[in-house]
């Protein structure tokens, strides 16, 4: 154990580069190899082409819808909602985990309700969020909220609640009490839970934001693909999914980037044993 | 799968464990608000966890009397830490704490630094109860306790961003600290790129920067190599010597003791009372760990502890 914690301490860095360039020329091998079998496959007679269209036609396809502005406004309206949904719900999750974690009263009155909530899968509040809501935008934010409160909470929850006693002790030594504690100790120690929560919540947010679509929309990349199947167009379906691919692949890279440059400590600090063991100890909100 | 939610009790939640004890809030009355230091002309005020009760003593800095901790266990236990300890410490001594393991000697500790309430007894600094930490007791711990999501600089300054001093005069402060322990240029690095023994230079430093009356010390070398050891006693001698700063540094090794302290007390093995409290010749430094005197002092430490000459 003690080898390993050496061995990723010291190497990680070095390590993951070294991984990362043999990766990425892999990686392409992997992708252009798919999409040739893809292509010999479709174009083979073996498999009805109007089904699976070949990677060749779903580019061409994806010019089009792109050139008449189609693609974009999809694209854009599914941007606009998940990000409201993922604004609004990681809001709140962050402000009720840490309230839970600082206030065992509140802890306790609300933990059994959240729980049973938490329990639900989000899916299933679709068709009672359009009753309530209509198939407007309201619905979709709301069950995009919905979906990214839960990772967020549960693991804003764990980290403010298991703040590291020893900065505790630190902090207050040093003069921190009260609001400053809070501000200056609890919340930063509890940050490598919080991202590891909001990472978790990004792909719930396009689930969500997904499903929505699905049952109606004006526009928007899931609503594309439903639309698509009505009227036969399978190789817009396929351009939506991948379109969906690439948005979260995409995403979740912004996201490991932002957090190299602005958060360099993250991940590099292996040097507290209960650090690592805390990290195990991770829940997702939803799965 | 485990509910962690469903499960767990209510335990001690960090940091409102000093607020739900009986530490004064910020601008309480009947609070000796004492002005310890102005930095680049900003006050810190100091003393916030203590309470003028009048003193026991008029000239000591930390006055101990009839001072005990007990440990409740989990499963009902009582554990005597510390008992009896009657003691006092004057401003710019040097006192080393030593003691066999488990002896009580953090629990004594914390209790001057104000994470623990004594069981019995009084403890006092400059005559005011310590009712909860406060930044004139900086505190040095055995574990790296540098804030890793802060850079040095940054956690160095911590205390002085508590007590609200302006960004300009927190860099000036942390350069200034920075080159009193050795370590100039690494202010914009994070806790995770420096060794052991820089980290903890760096949490003297920033135990320092509130310019604390007295410096807490828990074994705070006990972690480093030998050769590392040796050069930070030097470097906190020569601290000690520039600051003069009273210091109460905990450690069990009997070589550490005698090559820090001014005085060393002996604890005995727990419950910790003070078996040996000896005062060292000034005149006796540097002190030379092959010296006739370094050993004989050594032999009589041990004898104390009961350790008889092993190291
Ligand atoms: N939280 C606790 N609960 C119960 N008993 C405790 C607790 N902390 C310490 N003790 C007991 O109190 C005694 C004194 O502990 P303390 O940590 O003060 O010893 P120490 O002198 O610092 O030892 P060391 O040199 O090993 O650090 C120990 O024997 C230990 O069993
Ligand atoms: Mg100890």
């Amino acid at each position: 154990m003690s080898i390993a914690l050496i061995f990723k301490g010291f190497f990680a860095h070095t390590l993951r580069e070294l991984l990362s360039r043999h990766a990425f020329r892999l990686g392409a091998l992997g992708l252009l190899s798919f999409a040739i079998l893809w292509e010999i496959v479709s174009r083979s007679g073996w498999i009805n082409p109007v089904m699976l269209p070949a990677p060749s036609v779903i580019a061409r396809s994806s010019v089009e819808l792109a050139a008449n502005g189609e693609l974009q406004q999809h694209v854009l309206n599914s941007l606009w909602r998940a990000f409201l949904g993922f604004a609004i719900g990681s809001i709140l999750g962050l402000l009720l985990g840490v309230a839970m974690a600082r206030l065992p009263r509140l802890h306790s009155l609300l933990n059994p309700l959240v729980q049973i909530f938490r329990a639900i899968p989000s899916l299933a509040f679709v068709p009672l969020a359009i009753f309530w809501f209509g198939i407007g935008e309201t619905s979709k934010v709301i069950l995009i909220a919905f979906g990214v409160f839960f990772p967020v909470w549960v693991n804003t929850y764990l980290g403010a609640r298991d703040t590291n006693p020893l900065f505790s002790r630190a902090a207050a030594s040093l003069g921190a009490r009260g609001w400053r504690m809070l501000v200056f100790l609890i919340l930063p120690a509890a940050l490598p839970f919080i991202i590891a929560g909001t990472r978790i919540a990004l792909g719930s947010a396009l689930v969500l934001l997904v499903a929505s679509e699905l049952t109606g929309a004006q526009f928007g990349v899931g609503y594309l693909i439903q639309m698509s199947q009505q009227v036969f167009r399978v190789d817009h379906m396929f351009v939506g999914l991948i379109t969906l691919g690439l948005l979260g692949f995409l995403f979740d890279y912004l996201f490991v980037c932002g957090l190299r440059k602005f958060l360099p400590w993250y991940g590099a600090e292996n040097n507290h044993a209960n650090g690592t063991r805390r990290m195990d100890g991770l829940k997702s909100g939803q799965d | 799968m485990k509910f962690p939610f469903l499960t767990a009790k209510t335990k001690d939640f960090p940091g409102s464990e000093f607020e739900r004890s009986n530490c004064p809030r910020r601008d309480n009355e009947g609070q000796a608000i004492v002005p310890i230091r102005s930095v680049g002309g900003k006050r810190i005020e100091a003393a916030e966890g203590t309470l003028h009760r009048g003193s026991l003593d008029a000239g000591a800095l930390i006055e101990c009397r009839e001072l005990a901790h007990v440990y409740h266990t989990r499963l009902g236990e009582e554990i005597a830490a510390v008992r009896d300890i009657t003691l006092s410490i004057d401003a710019g001594e040097f006192v080393c704490l030593l003691g066999p393991s488990g002896c009580g000697k953090t629990t004594l500790l914390n209790m001057v630094a104000g994470f623990l309430a004594p069981s019995a007894g009084k403890l006092r600094l400059n005559g005011d109860d310590i009712r909860c930490p406060a930044p004139d007791r900086g505190v040095v711990f055995q574990d790296y306790s540098l804030f890793p999501w802060l850079t040095v600089e940054a956690n160095i300054a911590y205390g002085l961003l508590m007590a609200g001093v302006s960004a300009k005069r927190r860099k000036a402060a942390a350069t200034e600290l920075l080159e009193l322990v050795g370590l100039p240029h690494i202010g914009a690095q994070y806790p995770f790129e420096l060794s052991g023994g820089m980290k903890q230079r760096v949490a003297i430093a920033r135990a320092l920067a509130t310019d604390p009356a007295v410096l807490l010390m828990d074994e705070p070398f006990a972690a480093l190599d030998a050769m590392t050891r040796e050069s930070l006693q030097r470097q906190l001698l020569d601290i000690w010597a520039r600051t003069r700063k009273t210091v109460l540094f905990v450690t069990h090794n009997i070589g550490e003791a005698i090559f820090l302290a001014s005085r060393v007390i002996v604890l005995s093995a727990r419950p910790g009372r003070i078996v040996e409290d000896i005062r060292l010749p000034e005149n006796f430094r540097p002190r030379k760990r092959t010296s006739p005197e370094f050993n004989r002092l050594y032999e009589r430490l041990a004898k104390a502890i009961g350790v008889e000459g092993t190291e």
